[in-house]
């Protein structure tokens, strides 16, 4: 249908950042579930994902979502419009500048935190 | 087999079975109110608050309260669903033997059940009340 153009691009991010974000989501249930087993353990896991790597995997993570949730807008403008197919392309732009938009004052908030040693 | 098309009535003439519509359906309707919730939930803890102040006290206290229990099981139980339709298209896509995909997808759904249930547990059956903050 639009094999190798910004349709193929869209596709296989939307993939992509959908896998990682549902086993993120595992990981995310798991750690919050260990709570039930009280303060002591459930701290020592908190902290652990406080390091810098799982904090910057955070940050990607928050991107992943970013993009899923604008993609998936303009797949549902490509659905419900009869317009939406024919300038898919030109909505893809808008998804990327969005995101930029969106994703860049993120990572300016988050970044120092991860390094500056903010929080505890 | 999954829905490749561009609307609902394409999409109700390609449907295998009523169930593959209604996942077509329920993965339109579930995606835009998680882009609400799951966006909303990621503003809430990483820039309301710092990400690496959130501790046991933090999640006690916010799980003790009953509008983020209704809020978190709503978003848990549909992302959880959206995410494991969406890897069962994948998983269709890409693994072509019969034994092997079975195998991974019922995998899939029994990891998946099991953190519904834990999840919805640790919402509505742990006194978070009695120790949080």
């Amino acid at each position: 249908m639009y094999r190798g153009r910004e349709g193929q691009w869209a596709f296989y991010l939307h993939r992509i950042t959908g896998v990682a974000i549902l086993l993120y989501l595992l990981i995310h249930v798991g750690e919050l579930t260990a709570a039930m087993f009280g303060a002591k353990y459930s701290n020592a896991i908190l902290h652990f994902f406080h390091q810098p790597l799982f904090q910057l995997g955070l940050l990607a993570m928050i991107g992943a979502v970013l993009y899923h949730a604008l993609n998936g807008l303009r797949i549902l403008i490509m659905d419900f419009t009869s317009w939406g197919t024919r300038v898919q392309n030109k909505l893809w732009y808008g998804v990327l500048v969005l995101f930029a938009l969106l994703y860049i004052p993120t990572i300016i908030k988050i970044l120092p935190e991860i390094f500056g040693g903010g929080g505890h | 087999m999954a829905i490749k098309t561009r609307n609902f009535n394409e999409a109700r003439q390609q449907a295998s079975t009523n169930i593959e519509l209604i996942w077509w359906v329920f993965m339109r309707v579930s995606g835009v109110l998680l882009v609400f919730l799951v966006l909303g939930h990621i503003y809430r803890n990483n820039i309301v608050i710092s990400n690496t102040s959130i501790d046991y006290d933090y999640v006690a206290t916010r799980f003790s309260q009953p509008l983020v229990k209704v809020y978190d099981l709503v978003m848990l139980v549909l992302a959880l669903l959206h995410g494991t339709n969406g890897l069962r298209y994948v998983i269709d896509d890409y693994v072509h033997h019969d034994g092997w995909r079975n195998f991974i997808k019922f995998a899939l759904y029994f990891v998946v059940a099991v953190l519904i249930a834990t999840g919805t547990m640790l919402l509505f059956s742990f006194p978070f009340d009695k120790v949080g903050g």
